[in-house]
């Protein structure tokens, strides 16, 4: 059976992500009020931000992508119906991305030869412990050993979730964790369905031989 | 289930956690950024047709009077249609096209026989 995207104890409609509940009374292509685009981008801000961290790995720049995001969804799309809203924010920011990417090879190709000529010993010193963030309080109830061992394992994932290819992390997040289905994932992803599917296969299978690794059982 | 989805579904149970601890300055820097997006939010969207830059002169003209935002580009098309047919109607080009045509037609002016230098001109000509 096909991943359907149903949270526990949920019906599977009503928990896929960022998809707003119907107003009573309302044309299919009725749009987006204020609240409901507000609703939308406070539910999915944080997965986004984390999916654009797990791709270009600077905190800041993940942040400006999700807000740039944020603001084109916004000033371009508020005519679109709030049904719209999760698979057009997903495809601005994966759009983001892409471009980063297309921006960061552009730069290299300059930045290397300048750097090979004049030398780049100029890195910033910090204190590590200015990064420190402290633990939220939700977690304080679990005894420390098993927060220390989430805590690995969280680690571990996320670093090998940096390190798959593109497109296979992106099939991955957009499938999984974004509970889209293959259509509006080939969609978002400019692809065909069939190359989703393998994607999200070759994914799969290359974070469970990274955990196996680690030995990490989950 | 296959176990490809198990195994997706527990990973991203785990990636559900880690994105509920994100840090204080991440989480305020989102909520700055969804209040920056939804102050952009327009009730009323414009036209598709419209200009692209009418969207920045509505922002200060928007509680005026009806359409100033397309007014603009209206009185300058206008504006620019006049300038071409005032251009056009007057004279200068006309004058040359007269003596154009008297050319090709043979209706030369009296005036260019009695001018000698026509006259040797007419003679050295080929034809």
């Amino acid at each position: 059976m096909p991943f359907t995207g149903a949270r526990e104890g949920k019906p599977e409609d009503a928990s896929r992500r960022g998809r707003l509940e119907p107003p009573i009374k309302t044309k299919a292509s009725a749009l987006a009020t204020r609240k409901e685009l507000s609703d939308f981008l406070a539910e999915v801000e944080r997965r986004a931000y984390k999916q654009a961290l797990f791709a270009i790995r600077d905190d800041h720049l993940a942040l400006d992508i999700v807000q740039d995001a944020m603001l084109k969804l916004s000033e371009k799309y508020s005519a679109r119906p709030a049904s719209e809203l999760p698979l057009l924010f997903q495809r601005i920011l994966q759009n983001a991305i892409r471009d980063f990417y297309r921006r960061q090879k552009v730069r290299a190709m300059w930045t290397t030869p300048v750097s090979a000529l004049f030398g780049a010993d100029n890195e910033d010193e910090h204190d590590p412990f200015e990064t420190l963030e402290v633990q939220s309080e939700s977690k304080s109830l679990e005894p420390p050993p098993d927060q220390l061992a989430r805590a690995q394992v969280l680690g571990i994932i996320e670093k090998a979730l940096e390190k798959l290819p593109a497109r296979q992390r992106q099939a991955f997040l957009l499938r999984y964790w974004e509970e889209m289905d293959v259509a509006e994932a080939a969609k978002v992803m400019g692809c065909s369905e069939g190359s989703v599917k393998t994607h999200c296969s070759r994914a799969t299978h290359a974070l469970a031989a990274m955990l196996e690794k680690q030995g990490i059982k989950l | 289930m296959t176990e490809q989805d198990e195994l997706a579904r527990r990973i991203v149970k785990l990636l559900d956690e880690s994105a509920e601890d994100i840090g204080r300055a991440q989480r305020e820097r989102l909520s700055a950024a969804r209040q920056a997006a939804l102050a952009r939010h327009r009730a009323a969207p414009l036209a598709a047709w419209a200009p692209a830059w009418a969207g920045a002169i509505s922002r200060f003209t928007e509680h005026r009077a009806f359409g100033v935002r397309y007014l603009i580009p209206i009185a300058a098309l206008v504006l620019g249609l006049a300038s071409v047919v005032y251009v056009h109607s007057n004279g200068t080009s006309s004058d040359i096209a007269d003596i154009d045509a008297g050319l090709l037609t043979d209706e030369l002016p009296i005036n260019a026989y009695l001018d000698k230098g026509f006259d040797s001109w007419l003679k050295r000509s080929p034809r």
